[in-house]
């Protein structure tokens, strides 16, 4: 994804690569886009801007690839630049900083919830987006490329530049996280979840 | 209360190893691991902690998948990217 391509694609071979792979996934951008910025002109701008970049680096494209990965990247790293440079105040959760802070080599894969699948099933879809919004925009993200648009770990590797072992146990972070949330949810819908009350 | 009480005499209530076992149900979710048919059906059928794990993540991957509504793209959003394509050509 990162090598730059010597070869030089023709006009025609451009408008056909933009057309016929990148933009079929305008759907999944803009969705991954408003996501992260909670505001549709900024969703808007930055899928916009990500046409555009990947439009000005179509040659370090290799046709027939994963194009809905490379424009992932794409997006992700203007939302993170983007966001720094627009944001005054230091950005309330840094990559790096969760790394450290959250994963540790041995992921603990208890169980932190006593929550029943029965209770999950009934939840609605604005209860289920306010807990993934409500999360910290790494831990979100990663939910949206696995759940939402089906990326591999091996895809989300390469978008996210971290190796496959920081996608699984932040992923898996971030499932518990969403846990919690949803526990919350399951409580005000009166499902007994153990409570001490 | 335990809607799955019947059906867990068979399997053991306390895991072995949660850590190994919940990484590997959550992987296979994922469709990380290739073949995982009889494993997973193997190891549903003797641990009650795997079991409701599975099926609670499960749930939760379904749930987000199905219901977290996808945004409508603005309907100008295509001919606006194509046109300052053209103007960079
Ligand atoms: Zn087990």
């Amino acid at each position: 994804m990162s090598e730059v391509q010597r070869r030089k694609y023709s006009q025609e071979e451009k408008n056909g690569i933009f057309d016929g792979e990148f933009m079929p996934h305008i759907d999944s951008m803009y969705n991954f886009a408003y996501r992260l910025t909670f505001d549709e002109d900024d969703a808007k701008d930055l899928v916009q801007d990500t046409y555009l970049k990947a439009y000005r680096f179509i040659n370090s494209f290799e046709k027939g690839t994963n194009a809905k990965a490379w424009l992932f990247r794409i997006l992700k790293n203007s939302f993170i630049n983007e966001y720094r440079r627009k944001s005054k105040q230091p950005a309330k959760v840094d990559y790096q900083e969760v790394e450290t802070y959250y994963n540790s080599d041995d992921v603990d894969y208890q169980s932190t919830s006593d929550m029943r699948a029965d209770s999950v099933k009934d939840m609605l879809g604005d209860e289920i987006s306010n807990a993934l919004n409500s999360l910290a925009v790494d831990f979100r993200t990663v939910i949206i490329l696995c759940d939402l648009e089906g990326f591999t770990y091996e895809e989300m590797s390469k978008i996210l530049d971290i190796p496959i072992g920081t996608v699984r146990s932040r992923l898996h972070r971030a499932r518990n996280l969403l846990k919690e949330k949803l526990q919350g949810y399951a409580k005000n819908m009166g499902y007994n979840t153990d409570e001490e009350e | 209360m335990d809607m799955n009480e019947e059906s867990s005499e068979a399997r053991k209530l306390k895991c072995g190893d949660t850590s190994k076992c919940f990484e590997l149900l959550e992987s296979i979710l994922d469709g990380e691991v290739d073949n995982s048919k009889d494993m997973l059906k193997e190891k549903l059928a003797k641990c009650q902690p795997c079991f409701e794990h599975f099926h609670l993540e499960q749930a939760i991957r379904d749930v987000l998948k199905n219901k977290c509504t996808k945004q409508a793209v603005p309907n100008e959003l295509a001919d606006s990217i194509r046109r300052q394509i053209q103007e960079i050509k």
